[in-house]
């Protein structure tokens, strides 16, 4: 199950099996009149395909390892939903420093409070210079 | 003498100073993130698409125009003076470095930027020769010759960026059903969108290009822990006499091969490199020094780099079909500023293409003279530790998604797709053709019901046309290739396969 190749044949096949079975519900029509349901029916019988291939494929190839590495993926995710709620119930201002020190967690170097201070500040003031200058309709305040 | 009456009007556009600032404004920026690990021109224009809304029309693609060739100058920066290329100058790293390595810096830094502006030079006067040309072959296509023509960009696309068809064509084609989801246009009806109100309009291109681009590029980085160790070498930039007249022949061959690759499907830097280097090796007076350092091996490969990068506006302008994923996001930019791409728009719009075509040369003095000068300064960006620099490229996202609507929702769907494009990534599939699929996948479908509707429901329209069955013949041709190597190749299981062509962003 550790295959790599394997895995992203089921994940093609889970995908076009999501869209294709969707697409079952609308009106299908007919090739000369095609229904919204015939094109995406047909692109996603087409990707079954491709992702039949690539299982069998995957059976007569060299396994390689899959690596998935949740912690990174999960701070960076993490701080950008920091920023859209902050930002929302509070100000963009407060978004943006609480959006750095979210994903300062994922760095390499040491975490280093005056750093994230000195990298928001830094952001806020281009933010400013979009809103002042280029007339973005930020909520900074 | 129209060319010489076009050009003028285009240099009247380019020379003024909104838009000399805006082109500027695009190279200095492209160079900078060509110069940054792990954003290429994909993720730059998608970031900075957004904040060229409140900018008028022709300065905003002049400034695009200028972020795209810019970049590729950045990176062949990175890759001759580290061999770190990040999107597209992987053939820059052989020579290029070998000769940093033999102390000559800027005698590399010095041909890729005279070869850069030769090969651009030479690009432009194929630009306005062939794209009008072009544009009236267009008006021979019907809708059957559009889907064929798509469908050849696919598996050319595919092909080239991922190194592997089966993975290119599956990504393409799930750019294309993410592209179906939000309101069917001929009946009205809601695909794909959940009952969710915000996806009736569809996903937004931003969010995709963002989470696949740039978030997940973030985090691959993050997973890799690389420390740079930035450049300190001494940069000595002219070259003398006899050094400056190697770069000459082989600059031109370059610019000849780049600028006939840049027009196919599919064709594009990366392809214009390889092609230019295999030449080199093969007619150059030198070849027996290339891949030792040789001068040749770097401004043959930079000509046609940026060759490459500006013949490929030519489909896009002139058919209207770009050609490869930053064209496609070129397109979604032109459409965004309400102008259509494709026969009408030279004859709609001469103002902004010819204007677009002159700023390119305006772009190319703009690099040569500033930037190649300025290269020991552009260096200093590598002295930005990573932990700096990701959360200024995260808040890039975050304002980029949010300017798109003013709605700070999107954001989310951001997220969504980066962890999507985090999966991609993981699993080694490229993002590029998805990007592709996803901007061509409506009117793929539309011209398509079109040519059914017109032939009554019969799929041999697409045989009998001539233009669309000599491309699905080609199309044909290719996979039955494709599959014979792949059971010739499992034949044999004692030949190590092919290293797939790195990734292009």
């Amino acid at each position: 199950m550790n295959d790599r190749n394997l895995v992203r044949g089921l994940f093609i096949l889970a995908i076009s099996l999501a869209f294709g079975l969707l697409s079952l519900r609308y009106p299908i029509g007919e090739f000369s009149q095609a229904g919204p349901g015939l094109f995406p029916l047909m692109v996603s019988s087409l990707l079954f395909l491709l992702g039949l291939i690539t299982v069998v494929r995957s059976r007569f190839i060299e396994h390689v390892h899959l690596e998935f590495n949740f912690k990174h993926i999960a701070i960076i995710l993490g701080s950008l939903c920091s920023f859209a709620l902050i930002s929302e119930h509070v100000n963009m201002i407060a978004g943006i420093a609480c959006m750095v020190f979210v994903a300062s967690f994922a760095g390499t170097a040491s975490y280093s409070v005056i750093r994230n201070l000195k990298v928001a500040a830094g952001l806020i003031a281009v933010a400013l210079a979009f809103q002042k200058l280029l007339g973005f309709n930020l909520p900074l305040y | 003498m129209d060319v010489l009456h076009n050009l003028a009007l285009g240099f009247e556009v380019a020379l003024t100073w909104q838009n000399l600032l805006f082109c500027a404004i695009g190279c200095t920026v492209g160079t900078l993130v060509g110069l940054l690990p792990g954003l290429g021109p994909l993720a730059t224009i998608s970031i900075l698409l957004p904040l060229t809304y409140s900018i008028p029309t022709s300065g905003a693609l002049i400034m695009l125009a200028g972020i795209y060739y810019g970049a590729q100058y950045g990176d062949s920066v990175s890759a001759i003076t580290m061999k770190i290329p990040h999107a597209s100058s992987i053939v820059a790293c052989i020579d290029g470095y070998q000769l940093t390595l033999k102390g000559k810096t800027g005698l590399a830094l010095f041909t890729a930027g005279v070869s850069s502006f030769i090969g651009g030079t030479v690009a432009i006067i194929v630009l306005s020769l062939f794209a009008p040309m072009l544009g009236e072959v267009a008006f021979l296509f019907g809708p059957a010759d559009y889907c064929a023509l798509m469908l050849v960009g696919f598996v050319c696309v595919s092909f080239v960026t991922t190194g592997s068809l089966l993975n290119g064509m599956a990504m393409c084609l799930i750019g294309v059903l993410l592209g179906q989801i939000g309101t069917d246009v001929n009946s009205g009806l809601q695909r794909f969108t959940m009952d969710m109100p915000f996806l009736a309009d569809g996903v937004g291109l931003v969010s995709i290009a963002l989470g696949c681009f740039g978030i997940a590029e973030i985090t691959k980085n993050l997973d890799n822990k690389d420390e740079r160790t930035p450049f300190n070498g001494k940069i000595k930039l002219m070259p003398t006499w006899p050094e400056f007249k190697r770069i000459i022949p082989s600059a031109l061959r370059g610019s000849a091969v780049g600028s006939f690759l840049g027009i196919l499907p599919g064709g594009g830097p990366v392809i214009a490199q390889f092609a230019a280097y295999a030449i080199d090796k093969k007619v150059s007076k030198y070849k027996h020094e290339i891949g030792q350092g040789a001068i040749e091996g770097v401004a043959g490969q930079a000509a046609a780099d940026e060759a490459a990068a500006r013949t490929s506006f030519i489909p896009l302008m002139s058919i209207g079909i770009p050609e490869n994923a930053v064209m496609a996001l070129m397109m979604a930019a032109f459409i965004i500023k309400g102008i259509q791409p494709g026969p009408n728009m030279i004859a709609g719009h001469p103002d902004l293409f010819w204007g677009l075509v002159a700023s390119m040369w305006v772009g190319n003095v703009f690099l040569i003279t500033l930037n190649v000068p300025l290269v020991r300064y552009w260096l200093s960006v590598f002295k930005i530790p990573y932990s700096v620099l990701f959360p200024s490229i995260l808040f890039f996202c975050c304002i980029g998604t949010f300017s798109v609507n003013n709605n700070l929702d999107d954001i989310f769907i951001t997220a969504v797709f980066g962890f999507i494009g985090y999966i991609f990534l993981r699993l080694d599939l490229d993002a590029a053709p998805l990007m592709l699929g996803f901007i061509l996948g409506p009117m793929l479908e539309e011209n398509f019901r079109r040519a059914m509707l017109l032939s009554r429901g019969s799929f041999t329209t697409f045989l009998t046309r001539p233009i669309s069955g000599a491309l699905l013949g080609l199309i044909a041709v290719f996979i039955v290739w494709q599959v014979a190597a792949f059971f010739l190749q499992s034949r044999k299981p004692d030949i190590v396969p092919l290293e797939p062509i790195p990734q292009t962003k």
